[in-house]
This record gives C-alpha cells, sequence and structure tokens, in this order.
C-alpha cells in the first residue's frame, strides 16, 4: 500500500546526544586522536609564552612536556600508518609509547636543569 | 555465575514516534532476567515488545549474528543486539539501547540505512574479473594474497562502524569504515579488473580516517576497517603514477552505457566523483601554497639569523677587569675576565681568562689574549722560562708575545686598554 503521508525521520544522531552512557564508547584509540589534538593547541599557546618569556622553568617544563607528548602520539600514527607495528597491539603502542616519551622527557629535562 | 541468575534489570529504550515527531525520549522497563549469560539483548527487545509495548520498533532477522539488522548502541557501544548477552555488560547496571549514530531515525531503534548503501555501492562493491575466461578463478586458501584479505570479507553490514566513527559527522563524503572495507577486499584481490576506478572512487576518502579505531572496536565480526583503510593508502603510496595516469571521469561514462546497472547512480556516485576529483585538485593547490608561504617564512628566518648578526656592526665595548693596584709591577698576572654578550633574546656570560702584564719601566700595560693563536688552546706564563707555553701543541711565546717554539702563525693576540678611575678595562669586539 502507498505511504499516504510522508513520514517525519529525526534527523541523524550525531555523537549520542542523549544517551546517558555515549562516553562509554570513547574508545583508547580515540583518546589518543584527541589529545593529540589538544596538546597541538597547547603547543602554541606555551610557545607564544615561551617566546616572549624566555627561560621560566615552568613554561619550559610544559612546553617541553606537551612537545614530546604531541609527538609521541603522532609517532604512533605513522607507525600504524604505515604498518610497521601490526594493528592488534594498538592499545599496548599507546601506552609504551607514552611510556618512552616520559622517559625522553625525563633525560631532556635532567640535561637541563 | 550465581549472581547472573533470576536478576532485575532496568532497561532504557530510546523512543521515537514519527508521527509526533520532536527530539525523542527514553522509556523504562522493568524486567526480571533468568539466566543473564542465556539472554540476549534481542530476546529483551522481543519479550518488551510481547509483553509490555506491541509498538517498540526494531530490526532483526537472523537471531544469528549473520543478517547484519540488528546493530544498534547498547550502553554506549555499537553492537549486534543477538550478539550481546545480558551478562556481557558490567552486572547491575542499567541497560541502555538506542539508534545507530550518522543515520536518521525512522522509528525507535530503527534507523534509515540508505546513506550507508549509498556509500557502499559508490565504492563498487562488487567483482569484475580480469579476464572474461569461464574458468573459475582459483586463489589458494594458504596463499599471502588470500591471508592478508583475511576475514574482512566477512562484513555483514551491519552499520555498527559507521556509526562508532566520529570521522563520518564531519565530513560528508567519508565513504566510511564498512565500504572502504569492501573495497579493500577487492583492490587486493589480483582477480579484480576494477581497480584503477575503485581506487579513484575510494582513495579520497581514506584520507579521512583519524585513526581512532573506533570501528575496530566495535565491529561484531572483529574485522579492523582501520586495517583496510591503511592498506588502500599504502597500496595508492606504491603506485602514484597508476593514479596520475587515470582519466577520472572517462571510465564511469563508459561503464554506464554498456549498461550495467549496479555501478554507481549518477546522484550519487558520478558526482562524488566529479567533486573528489575538482577537491584534490584544490587540496593540492592549498597545499602547495601554504607549503611554499611555510618555506618561506622559515627561510626567511633562519637566513636573517645566518646573515644579520655579522652585517650589524658589534659595538666596541669596554669590560672592567680589576682595580689597577691589583696587578703588582713587574709581574705577569692570569685574570679571568667576565665578558656579558648580548646575544638576540637573552645575555650570554662568557668566562675568558686574560693574562695582564704590568712593567715597571716605563709603566707599561700589555693585556694578552690568553688564547693559542694555533688552535685557540689557552696559554700560561711559565715563569722559569720566562715564556708563555701552550701545553696542546708546543706553542712557545716570549714577553712580547713572539713566536719562539710551534706551530702557531703569529705573535699573541693583545686588547686594547683603558685605565679609568684606578680600573683597567679592557676593549672587547
Ligand atoms: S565492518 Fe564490521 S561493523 Fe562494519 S558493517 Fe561490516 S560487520 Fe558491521
Ligand atoms: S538478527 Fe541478524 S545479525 Fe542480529
Amino acid at each position: 500500500m502507498e505511504q499516504s503521508r510522508k513520514i517525519q525521520f529525526r534527523g541523524p544522531m550525531k555523537w549520542g546526544e542523549l544517551d546517558p552512557n555515549r562516553r562509554r564508547s570513547t574508545h583508547v584509540g580515540m583518546w589518543a586522536w584527541l589529545w593529540q589534538r589538544i596538546s597541538a593547541v597547547a603547543i602554541i599557546f606555551f610557545l607564544g609564552l615561551h617566546i616572549t618569556r624566555t627561560y621560566i622553568p615552568i613554561i619550559q617544563f610544559l612546553l617541553l612536556i606537551t612537545v614530546v607528548f604531541h609527538a609521541v602520539l603522532g609517532l604512533r600514527v605513522i607507525l600504524l600508518d604505515f604498518n610497521l607495528i601490526n594493528i592488534r597491539y594498538r592499545n599496548s603502542l599507546l601506552g609504551v609509547l607514552v611510556g618512552l616519551g616520559a622517559l625522553i622527557f625525563m633525560i631532556i629535562w635532567k640535561g637541563i636543569y | 555465575m550465581s549472581k547472573a541468575l533470576n536478576s532485575r534489570r532496568l532497561v532504557k529504550i530510546y523512543r521515537y514516534d514519527p508521527s509526533v515527531g520532536g527530539n525523542g525520549h527514553f522509556d523504562q522497563f522493568d524486567l526480571n532476567i533468568e539466566d543473564e549469560t542465556k539472554t540476549t539483548i534481542l530476546d529483551l527487545l522481543i519479550r518488551i515488545q510481547k509483553t509490555q509495548d506491541p509498538t517498540l520498533a526494531f530490526r532483526y532477522a537472523c537471531r544469528v549474528n549473520m543478517c547484519g539488522s540488528c546493530g544498534m548502541v547498547i550502553n554506549g557501544c555499537e553492537a549486534l543486539a543477538c550478539k550481546t548477552n545480558v551478562s556481557d555488560l558490567p552486572e547491575k547496571c542499567d541497560i541502555t539501547i538506542r539508534p545507530l549514530n550518522h543515520f536518521p531515525v525512522i522509528k525507535d531503534l530503527v534507523v534509515d540505512m540508505k546513506p550507508f548503501f549509498q556509500k557502499l555501492e559508490a565504492s563498487i562493491p562488487y567483482f569484475d574479473p580480469v579476464d572474461e575466461s569461464m574458468e573459475p578463478a582459483v586463489i589458494r586458501p594458504d596463499s599471502k594474497e588470500r591471508n592478508l584479505i583475511g576475514l574482512a570479507t566477512e562484513c555483514i553490514q551491519c552499520g555498527c562502524c559507521v556509526s562508532s566513527c566520529t570521522m563520518v559527522n564531519y565530513h560528508e563524503n567519508y565513504a566510511g569504515p564498512a565500504a572502504l572495507n569492501r573495497a579493500f577486499t577487492l583492490l587486493a584481490d589480483s582477480r579484480d579488473g576494477l581497480y584503477d576506478l575503485r581506487m579513484n572512487q575510494v582513495l579520497e576518502s581514506c584520507y579521512h580516517c583519524r585513526t581512532e579505531f573506533n570501528c575496530t572496536e566495535v565491529c561484531p565480526k572483529e574485522i579492523s576497517p582501520t586495517r583496510a583503510i591503511k592498506y588502500i593508502q599504502l597500496l595508492a603510496l606504491k603506485e602514484p603514477r597508476r593514479l596520475k595516469r587515470q582519466n577520472l571521469l572517462k571510465p564511469i561514462h563508459e561503464e554506464k552505457t554498456s549498461g550495467k546497472e549496479s555501478l554507481p547512480s549518477a546522484d550519487s556516485g558520478c558526482n562524488w566523483l566529479i567533486e573528489q576529483h575538482n577537491r584534490r585538485k584544490f587540496l593540492k593547490q592549498i597545499i602547495f601554497g601554504i607549503g611554499t608561504a611555510s618555506a618561506l617564512v622559515v627561510g626567511g628566518v633562519i637566513a636573517a639569523a645566518a646573515i644579520g648578526p655579522s652585517l650589524k656592526r658589534i659595538p666596541k665595548r669596554l669590560v672592567r677587569l680589576d682595580k689597577l693596584e691589583a696587578f703588582p709591577v713587574g709581574k705577569v698576572s692570569t685574570i679571568v675576565m667576565n665578558d656579558i654578550v648580548p646575544n638576540g633574546f637573552y645575555k650570554s656570560e662568557i668566562k675568558k681568562p686574560v693574562i695582564v702584564v704590568r712593567r715597571s719601566d716605563p709603566d707599561k700595560i700589555v693585556v694578552f689574549n690568553t688564547s693559542c693563536t694555533h688552535l685557540g688552546c689557552t696559554v700560561h706564563w711559565d715563569e722559569s722560562k720566562k715564556q708563555y707555553m701552550c701545553a696542546c701543541h708546543g706553542g712557545a711565546f716570549d714577553e712580547e708575545g713572539n713566536v719562539t717554539a710551534g706551530p702557531p702563525p703569529r705573535p699573541l693576540d693583545r686588547y686594547a686598554f683603558k685605565v679609568e678611575d684606578g680600573y683597567l678595562f679592557a676593549e672587547v669586539v
């Protein structure tokens, strides 16, 4: 039978609005993606501070930590993009890389101060 | 698990009535579940529909994870209702069920899958053999190629991956994980004849992927569309020439007139392709523009930093050494000169020893630079030999700083100096 009047669809849900549980779908990889964007903005901010007020330890600290963090997340994407790491290990890869970043950070920081 | 027996669960189900419209809301149902390990979410839905609310709408067909109609979002994660047991969810927590993201909602949990199948169609999801021979082509199950494709062919088009991907929301032309996964299975297949066409259809979409792995996490068939997307990108990298040579628009028209009906339809596929082509051109120009601009800026900064200092005339500075009395007459004394040099944004402090010789007759002062004129080691005064000695290569200078032995090419350098208010200043350039 022909539909007599047009059915009114509800527009697509975009990110599970209304759903109290929607944050449960934020998987590890998505956090990695999100934090890389956040750290990118933070780098611009701290870099500006670093240039205008040179050699202030706290600014150097924050800049270095965001740069290192951003870099390891970028490394993750490179490794996965070029299939250098089996995607089976995608979640542990993140942990390893962030740990590596913390180590690099500590070495550089010790080198400066 | 004894706890999972005879448990009560509050089930919240999203409701949307097309005749009412609006935003929709959640209805609550209280259910007693006899054995959570043997009850699927689909069972709950059927029970609610039979015993509590016959107007509840949802899709299902096979009940055994084969048809892909029952994809929905259960407690925030995309899943098949018939594959998810109640015991898979955290104990005692309420159950929230809502329709998939990124698809228009028709009623309750039923969504309009048209965008999904349009995009799947645009990725040319069927096989077209290279040679027209009637013999069935053989791919050995243990071959490298077959293993690479693996279980990616098992997709049941449930739409879970598309719903989980946040990028589908932001990029209207993004084909989505399922379509790209399908394209991958055929692109990796050596028997297939539509490689170039398909590649041009889907490659652009692959760059919308942000490596979030949401699709991989939720796929009920444990396929990784992310892997498929990365593989297509690698294929394109390996054969960039082949892509460029393509006449992007011709094959579609040819195929169309030849009347194959399952090709991308005019509205979804072809416009999409033209748009992609233009977009690719536009993106290229933009990237070239940004690249040139940033190269100029970076180049400029580096050039200014490299050439700048030598162009600027650095004024002579007078550096205070010490009170004149601190240098006994007739003696050779060594003192560390503390020079502060302005350097870009900051000031650097240079500490450098200098030798001051003060003679009685007449009252004559010489300030020597302690760097050996050979290779710059620090020279020191040897009282017994009455010579300045350089320990590095055996250079020696007499009291006047002239070379007496070793490789130094010229006498020791001297600083001009000044005496003011009883202080001795060295003039540094
Ligand atoms: S790839 Fe997996 S999640 Fe996506 S449509 Fe196919 S079966 Fe469903
Ligand atoms: S009912 Fe067929 S997959 Fe769930």
